[in-house]
């Protein structure tokens, strides 16, 4: 029961108060604190890769690129697309996309495995390259935003704070499903895959399918932070399907830590302060971002939430060291 | 009794090296049958091929009535075959709990599901504690696998074989590396947690293979030269010859 409490608490007053940021922020925070909240998803899902699973993969800006681009151009194509479609088709060709390259990918592993993820979302990129009349290339695309219907309702979602709201409520719930997701089976299966994928052969897994399932559930994740990511910007370029689009979620995760499942969220915040508060004082500032991360990996390989693990440890060792020293 | 498990001419070479030349093995069920032979002889390799590690370069196994040679290994595990390695081969960073979780919830068919917690599922849990309690790692079921001595990591390798309820268990050197005293208990346990099923037991020691097993294979340069009671095995010629007289 005590641990159950120490975990809920934390997450209700956290979303206790994100639910109360737009009272005090201004319009500028809040877009910035939505895409933390978009980019917070395509990190969770990252991690579940990287520090669940063990996989290094360089191609997951594939499916958050797809589906950002797929619902952009269903937006400008399809003529009063409702906002849920435009997001469903868009989080459905992730889906296919993690189908498709997953099965690809099933036997291979290691740098052979983060290579070729690197080659698919190349592909990806020179594919939106190239197909200029329908992705717009370097232009991009200006994405206006849908309605959004639910049943008869319509809901608004135009104003910073409402479109605010509107992907609170919706990946919010998705992220904590992936929390919960981290202790169901097929959970604790992805573990299994980092941990000895020869072993699980012998107790019945599949690790194929392991494989396969999770490649599609977090293609499909970063799929869903894609769509969103068109829809709070109402723009989409080759930007979003590049591999630099990878990097930086491999950055965010590595920098949150890959160990918990919220260091990646933790990591996401962080770098997008920073990157916003370094580019309001210096055009200098991949440069120092480069640098932070230099430091980063050199001296907390852990990550932010490993670093914040270790501290816990140490005061509650010393604790544990000082009542003893109380009893004797 | 009938043959349970058959293994039919099997051979394996690796790239060109001959490891085994035509192995013929009938085990019947709930017969407690061990292994032997020289290092290098083979053994392991066997093992890898009867749980689907590798496959045979030709020839058969026959399982419950089913074909299994070149089958993977988690289909030949759920028609009821486990098997544990010699050189440990447990899951790292994961609890002792968790291992033994791992096999219990495969076998209950949860092995993907999104939606159920293993570890809420007082059955599954109650099952694991059991097999935890018979392999004498009740105690330090919450610490992770890599934290656990050397002896506890072999019990903890014979608990995950065990996870899955196999009808047939395979043990690859399960007492490797562990003093005479040692041994000994560990043989104690296996006989007690493999009762009622049928066990392929690789050993070296001489004394437990003969007070253990009922059939006796020896292995030699990837042929079996006899098979047999341990009463004949011991007075056996070819065996004295390639083998026993040699320690
Ligand atoms: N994967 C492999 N590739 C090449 N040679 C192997 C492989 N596995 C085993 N061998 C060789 O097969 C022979 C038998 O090995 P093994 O089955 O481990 O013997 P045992 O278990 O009886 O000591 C050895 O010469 C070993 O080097
Ligand atoms: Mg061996």
């Amino acid at each position: 029961m005590k641990a159950k409490i120490s975990l809920i608490l934390p997450i209700i007053s956290v979303l206790v108060l994100l639910l109360l940021m737009p009272l005090v922020l201004k319009n500028y925070h809040l877009n910035i604190l939505t895409e933390i909240i978009i980019f917070a998803l395509y990190a969770v899902s990252y991690n579940l890769l990287l520090g669940y699973a063990g996989l290094l993969s360089f191609g997951h800006a594939m499916f958050f690129g797809l589906a950002a681009f797929v619902t952009g151009i269903a937006i400008i194509h399809l003529k009063g697309i409702g906002m849920i479609t435009a997001i469903f088709l868009g989080v459905f060709s992730a889906f296919l996309a993690g189908v498709v390259i997953g099965s690809l990918l099933l036997r291979h592993k290691g740098s052979y495995f983060a290579l070729l993820t690197l080659a698919f979302n190349a592909l990806f990129y020179a594919v939106a390259t190239k197909w200029h009349s329908v992705t717009g290339g370097d232009d991009g695309l200006n994405v206006p935003r849908p309605e959004l219907n639910v049943i008869f309702a319509k809901i608004p979602v135009e104003t910073v704070p409402q479109f605010y709201y509107f992907t609170l409520i919706v990946l919010g719930i998705v992220i904590l499903f992936v929390w919960f997701f981290t202790r169901t089976a097929m959970g604790k299966t992805v573990l299994l895959m980092r941990e000895n994928e020869e072993r699980m052969k012998f107790i019945g897994y599949s690790t194929n399918l392991s494989r396969l399932i999770l490649f599609i559930f977090t293609g499909t994740l970063a799929g869903l932070a894609g769509a969103f990511y068109t829809l709070h910007f109402r723009f989409v370029s080759i930007s979003a399907i590049s591999v630099e689009m990878t990097t930086v979620v491999l950055l965010m995760t590595f920098v949150g830590g890959t160990r918990t499942f919220w260091g990646p969220i933790l990591g996401v915040f962080v770098y997008i302060i920073l990157q916003n508060y370094l580019s309001d004082i210096t055009d200098r500032w991949p440069l120092f971002m480069g640098l932070i991360f230099v430091f980063m990996v050199l001296f907390i390989p852990g990550g932010l939430s490993g670093f914040i693990m270790d501290m816990k440890e140490r005061v509650a060792k010393k604790r544990e060291v000082a009542l003893e020293g109380n009893q004797l | 009794m009938t043959a349970y498990l058959e293994i039919r001419d099997v051979h394996k070479d690796f790239s060109g090296l001959q490891v085994l030349t035509g192995i013929n093995l009938a085990i019947r069920e709930g017969e407690r049958h061990a292994l032997i032979g020289p290092n290098g002889a083979g053994k392991t390799t066997l093992f890898n091929i009867i749980s689907g590690k590798y496959r045979p370069s030709s020839g058969s196994i026959i399982f419950r009535g089913q074909e299994i040679a070149g089958k993977p290994p988690h289909v030949i595990n759920r028609i009821g075959m486990a098997r544990s390695f010699q050189i440990t081969n447990v899951f790292h960073e994961l609890t002792v709990f968790e291992n033994v979780m791992a096999g219990v919830r495969s076998r209950a068919g949860l092995r993907y599901n999104f939606f159920r917690r293993p570890e809420a599922n007082s059955y599954l849990v109650q099952k694991v504690e059991d097999i935890l309690k018979n392999v004498g790692l009740l105690d330090v079921k919450d610490i992770p696998a890599s934290a656990l001595s050397y002896g506890q990591q072999r019990a903890l390798e014979l608990g995950i074989a065990l996870s899955t309820e196999p009808e047939i268990i395979l043990l690859d050197e399960p007492t490797a590396g562990m003093t005479r005293e040692e041994t000994e208990q560990a043989i104690k346990l296996i006989d007690r947690v493999t009762k009622g099923r049928t066990l392929i037991i690789i050993e070296h020691d001489m004394d437990v293979v003969f007070s253990l097993a009922d059939i006796i294979s020896v292995l030699h340069y990837g042929t079996i030269i006899a098979s047999d009671v341990p009463e004949k095995i011991r007075t056996d010629q070819r065996v004295k010859d390639a083998y026993l007289g040699e320690g």
